[in-house]
């Protein structure tokens, strides 16, 4: 991968409001996006992600600080950075009276190229399986989010930043997207993703960044991140606990946090299934579940040092 | 693409412009064919019969020989009567220009293309401001049928002069609107200081115009509605120096928009 930076901010502050009513939304971000990578921007809502993206897109005025696409202000130089960039808002709003096309339309002659762009999103439409004849007021949540991915991306943009961009996708056009994000990362284009959703940013994304409380905690590879991780794992006995299961628990390093309650036990998992699944076997196990840990789990559990335990 | 937005605004805005311009038209019409039912002598009594406060509210001065005519009558009964709803029309498209867009969150999507603000607003407001003009072509047009059918005797030039004359003052209602709804941000906060501001102007001119000849009467020259007068344009035609006043406010107006707009955060 190039390291050559398609996006970089410094110092970069928001606030809203004055006097006691102000609050902090956004503290000294400094960050650096290289291109054909595809960055993943976390944390929980309202960590300050969206206020981030509002901010490179000059929808919003910094406090402080500074931001650079392309090497261009994003404040001095936003039109020439909108040229070359696409765009899917977290909470998507269309013009609800007009179809797919319509707003294709209308979006591509904005950017002054309806030809070229609008067979483009006719290819993209395809892809993602969506009838872009309907009004926006006729389709489901999902395809509007489909007809933003669209729009976001009819014009081969060289930088992408999408809001949750799968939020309201059914699994297989989320796998179609991933897909698509492969595709642009392979053709050395740039991806700025905000997501709360860890198996997502693991699936695509080159590198995180961890954002809460408006302040970047961390940036870190997707693999780094991934070796801190762990599971939730409830299992439920058909009658009661088998005996010494609980000691039996204990005494596996993978496993902690254990608490029961009846023929009930949550544990935290690290590492192998295997342990675990030979000291139930001695029981009937009736259900097993496995849950992903939060983002905020992941986070605490990578910088409270747990790291060490887990890897 | 320059005008892309302005084209759009008109594509999404002309269902409305002729809705309005067919409902207000009719209003017109209906004014314009009962003129002959009444005979104008008999209507200067009437009038004259009136406590100034009334023949203030529908928009008449003392200038009462003006409206004793078939012109006068369609004044006082169409333009006269219908101030507050012709400001209407022209309040709700000067809240699309930003105010809707930003509450709804279009305007995110927008404004994340290679666009100016600048060009965002005037383009839209140019759009809007053909719309006004084109509700106010259907208004004369329903007019000039109420005379046909009606065979009224109307003067075509002062009925179009009347008629006309609600450009400029459609055009600064919006332009009033924008910049309002600019500086409140939200939607509902400035809908509601516009009309406060409309009807505010209302009851000003309306003070003026009951209290002609007292110390009261300059009250009315703060309202911008005194500068559309029907009977002075009866009387006199275009007044220049009035229309002047609406198309230099109106740009100023705009102009503290676009400054305002391009420097305050979006849909915040």
């Amino acid at each position: 991968m190039a390291s050559e930076s398609v996006l970089e901010i410094s110092g970069l502050s928001k606030t809203y409001g004055a006097g006691k009513m102000q609050t902090l939304a956004l503290n000294r971000l400094d960050l650096s996006v290289h291109r054909g990578e595809i960055f993943g921007y976390l944390g929980p809502n309202g960590a300050g992600k969206t206020t981030t993206i509002r901010l490179l897109l000059d929808l919003i005025r910094p406090s402080s600080g500074s931001a650079r696409i392309f090497g261009l202000d994003t404040r001095a130089d936003s039109v020439e950075i909108h040229r070359r960039i696409g765009f899917l808002p977290g909470e998507l709003s269309l013009w609800e009276g007009r179809t797919g096309d319509q707003i294709i339309h209308y979006v591509a002659s904005v950017r002054g190229d309806t030809r070229g762009i609008a067979k483009q999103a006719g290819e993209l439409a395809e892809q993602l399986d969506l009838d872009t004849s309907k009004r926006v007021r006729d389709l489901s949540s999902g395809n509007k989010r489909k007809l933003g991915l669209v729009i976001a991306m009819m014009h081969s943009p060289a930088l992408l930043i999408l809001d949750e961009p799968t939020g309201g996708l059914d699994p297989l056009v989320q796998q179609t997207f991933h897909e698509m994000m492969d595709d642009y990362r392979a053709k050395g284009r740039t991806v700025f993703l905000s997501s709360h959703v860890l198996s997502e940013v693991q699936a695509i994304c080159d590198r995180v960044g961890i954002l809460r409380d408006g302040e970047l905690k961390a940036v870190e590879s997707v693999e780094k991140i991934t070796n801190v991780e762990f599971h939730w794992v409830d299992v439920t006995f058909r009658d009661t606990l088998p005996a010494g299961l609980q000691q039996q628990l204990e005494s596996l390093p993978s496993i902690t946090n254990i608490s029961t309650n009846g023929a009930r036990v949550r544990m935290r998992m690290a590492g192998d299934f295997d342990p675990l699944l030979r000291a139930i076997s001695s029981g009937y196990v009736e259900t097993l579940h496995v849950e992903e840990p939060s983002l905020e789990e992941i986070f605490l559990a990578f910088y409270s040092g747990d790291e060490e335990t887990t890897i | 693409m320059i005008g892309a937005v302005f084209l759009e605004t008109l594509k999404t805005t002309w269902k409305q412009m002729v809705y309005w311009g067919i409902g207000l038209s009719a209003m017109g019409l209906l004014v314009v064919i009962m003129v002959p039912l009444f005979n104008m002598q008999d209507m200067q009594k009437l009038l004259e019969s009136f406590p100034p406060v009334i023949l203030a509210m529908i928009g008449v001065g003392k200038d009462l020989e003006v409206f004793a005519t078939n012109e006068g009558f369609v004044a006082i009964g169409f333009f006269g009567k219908s101030a507050l709803i012709f400001a209407v029309y022209p309040v709700v498209m000067g809240m699309r220009i930003t105010a809707n867009e930003e509450d709804n969150g279009t305007m995110d999507v927008l404004l994340s293309l290679p666009v100016e603000r600048a060009r965002v607003v005037i383009e839209k407001f140019l759009a809007y401001g053909v719309s006004c003009v084109g509700v106010v072509i259907l208004i004369y047009l329903g007019l000039h049928i109420g005379v046909i059918l009606g065979g009224v005797e109307l003067d075509a030039l002062r009925l179009a002069e009347v008629t006309f004359y609600l450009i400029p003052l459609m055009v600064f209602i919006m332009a009033a609107t924008m910049l309002i709804a600019v500086l409140a941000r939200r939607r509902m906060v400035a809908l509601g200081i516009v009309t406060a501001f409309v009807i505010a102007s209302y009851m000003l001119q309306t003070i003026g115009l009951a209290a002609e000849g007292t110390v009261a009467e300059p009250i009315g020259a703060v309202s911008f509605l005194t500068y559309y007068n029907t009977g002075d344009i009866l009387a006199q035609g275009f007044i220049w120096p009035h229309i002047a006043g609406f198309v230099i406010l109106s740009g100023v107006l705009l102009l503290a928009s676009l400054y305002r707009y391009e420097r305050r955060d979006i849909g915040v």
